[in-house]
């Protein structure tokens, strides 16, 4: 039972960094991503076959993702960053899309729909099963915090402001002297980034990769822990992503005491579950459990109110 | 080559209905709808009852599953849709996602995640001028065709059609101007179901019915309506055809099961050249 906790937290780390990664693009910049599971799985293969056939060690082969997912961030949103966001998420689908068939088509290199197996796992000699179990979730809950920093950090600084102002509105931005496009590139290519560090776990810690784990229902998953938990607060999107393998997992064990409908509709019933779910918290609560915390001007400057 | 041509405007009858219908909604209620190819699965599923269950022939299972799926696409305006007129669009894009999810997970819970397809009698394919074709594929380009007339005629003649147009071109005017926007926006959903029912039977005559058929042809549907300049009907007509012979094209020449991404590269090259699609018109930003 705890090393099936174990893994559920490790599970729970994933979702918060590609929430955080998300949050980063979308909560904070208003660049909408659906591509999530495009650079998720891109992450996971390039450090998968990096490791597997020219023997990089693990950090290497995370730190390779990574760059993947720099340099991949930055061609998509150079090439579509310009776009309104409905256009915008429907490139990224497509990216994803893409993504998806070469992993399957190219089994040269992928192995296509049989998966890939890695067998390369930072210090595995020195625990036992269950013990790795823990420190892999210390590795991930390790980058779930740097990612947290990095991304609180920008939020916070004057670059975060700027990523905001872009948000609310990109013309008077750059009315401003800032350039929207390049602080756009800049925070898609971050994000993709991080997205593509979250696979390279991913595949470390599962060991066996195939293209049918990186379907469009990941990103729908990652949204829903953004949105559930507030766009623009990265505190609300930590819960969010908890409550989100709550249902999920928790929904399992529903089969336990719903004793007369088998797997397949208790998946069905899980999914549409979580689709109602989604439409009534965008309905009924839009801004989230935890919203984001607006800034306010300081005590005895007076504001007025421009409708 | 007439081979690829002839099988690009078979993707293109497929994918044009859907499109149009797409394009039709987007016009007026400004968000895109990622349900269309769910919905598309629902008007496969219900002629597949009709036709398979009931042993109905397959044009009336065809008539019953383009009003099941119209109401179905009304209703969904009713229940979720119609209380979020003034939400961002792109809440309304993830609604639209949530609400094919669910409807894609109650045709599961339903049907099962079987593959099947309709009880049509086998024919033998006809040549002719080096072109291989059933008579199945010409009754689908046909129909297709036929239906675009029909919402041509519909568009340009009826008082229905241009109260449409008007609140798809500037929707606080038509509003102004007297125009029941509620019945019109009811009517496209309508009319749009209708559509996408009627292309969920072609799509199952021509591939197999499973519940993920839809969501398979989604991004070819973007494609022809944003090539076809988004909010132009017949726009989505022209692109859905280029969309199929560009696929086959790419089946052809380079590899088939990187069909599918054909509708992707279409799509950002062109937002990338040409943002507004072919036909459409440069949008003014305030």
């Amino acid at each position: 039972m705890s090393a099936y906790l174990i893994s559920i937290a490790t599970f729970v780390g994933f979702y918060m960094i590609l929430a955080l990664a998300l949050n980063l693009q979308w909560g904070l910049t208003g660049m909408v991503n659906f591509g999530i599971a495009g650079f998720f799985g891109m992450g996971a293969y390039t450090s998968g076959l990096l490791t597997v056939y020219v023997g990089f060690p693990f950090l290497a082969g995370v730190a390779s993702a990574g760059l993947m997912g720099l340099v991949a961030g930055a061609f998509l949103s150079m090439l579509s960053v310009r776009l309104r966001g409905d256009y915008l998420a429907i490139v990224t689908l497509g990216f994803a899309e893409i993504v998806r068939l070469f992993l399957l088509n190219e089994d040269w290199l992928t192995r296509g729909p049989r998966g890939l197996s890695i067998d390369v796992r930072p210090m595995s000699e020195s625990f036992d099963r269950n013990e790795y179990g823990i420190f892999y979730l210390g590795i991930v809950a390790l980058t779930v915090l740097i990612v947290y920093f990095i991304v609180e950090k920008m939020r916070r600084a004057p670059y975060g402001r700027v990523m905001r102002a872009i948000r609310e509105d990109d013309v008077v931005t750059e009315t401003l002297g800032k350039n929207a496009f390049f602080y756009r590139v800049q925070v898609f290519s971050i994000g993709s980034m991080f997205m593509c560090i979250a696979g390279a776990l991913y595949a470390h810690y599962v060991q066996s990769i195939s293209p049918d784990h990186f379907v469009p229902m990941v990103a729908i998953f990652i949204w829903m822990s953004v949105i559930v938990g507030g766009a623009g607060n990265n505190n609300g999107l930590l819960i969010g992503a908890g409550v989100v393998m709550l249902i999920l997992e928790g929904s399992r064990f529903l089969g336990d005491f719903v004793s007369f409908v088998d797997a397949e509709s208790l998946s069905a019933i899980r999914i549409i579950f979580i689709g109602v779910l989604l439409i009534l918290v965008i309905r009924f609560r839009p801004q989230g459990l935890l919203p984001e915390p607006k800034f306010q001007a300081p005590v005895g400057i007076k504001t007025t109110r421009v409708n | 080559m007439g081979q690829i041509l002839f099988y690009g405007l078979m993707d293109g009858a497929i994918i044009a209905l859907p499109a149009i219908a797409f394009t039709m909604l987007f016009g007026i209620l400004r968000f895109p709808n990622f349900a269309v190819g769910t919905f598309m699965t629902v008007g496969a599923f219900i002629a597949l009852t009709l036709n398979v269950t009931f042993g109905a022939p397959i044009w009336v299972a065809a008539i019953g599953a383009m009003a099941f799926t119209s109401v179905a696409m009304w209703l969904s305006d009713v229940i979720i849709f119609k209380a979020m007129r003034e939400s961002h669009s792109i809440s309304l894009l993830i609604v639209s996602i949530a609400l094919s999810m669910i409807v894609e997970n109650i045709i599961r819970l339903f049907y099962g995640n079987d593959v099947r397809g309709f009880e049509l009698p086998l024919e033998r394919p006809i040549k002719f001028a080096g072109i291989k074709f059933t008579p199945d594929q010409l009754w689908i380009i046909g129909t297709a065709i036929v239906a675009m007339l029909l919402v041509h005629a519909l568009l340009k003649y009826t008082r229905l059609g241009k109260a449409m147009r008007a609140t798809s071109d500037n929707f606080a005017l038509a509003e102004v101007r007297g125009i029941n926007t509620n019945r019109v926006i009811g009517a496209t959903w309508l009319l749009g179901g209708a559509l996408i029912g009627l292309a969920g039977v072609f799509a199952g005559v021509d591939l197999v019915i499973e519940p993920q058929l839809g969501w398979s042809l989604t991004i070819p549907v973007f494609a022809a309506a944003i090539l076809g300049g988004i909010g132009s009907p017949y726009g989505a007509m022209v692109g859905a055809v280029l969309v199929g012979i560009a696929e086959e094209l790419t089946g052809h020449f380079f590899e088939p099961s990187y069909k599918v991404g054909v509708g992707f590269v279409i799509i950002t090259l062109l937002l990338f050249f040409r943002p507004h699609g072919l036909f459409g018109q440069p949008e003014i930003k305030k």
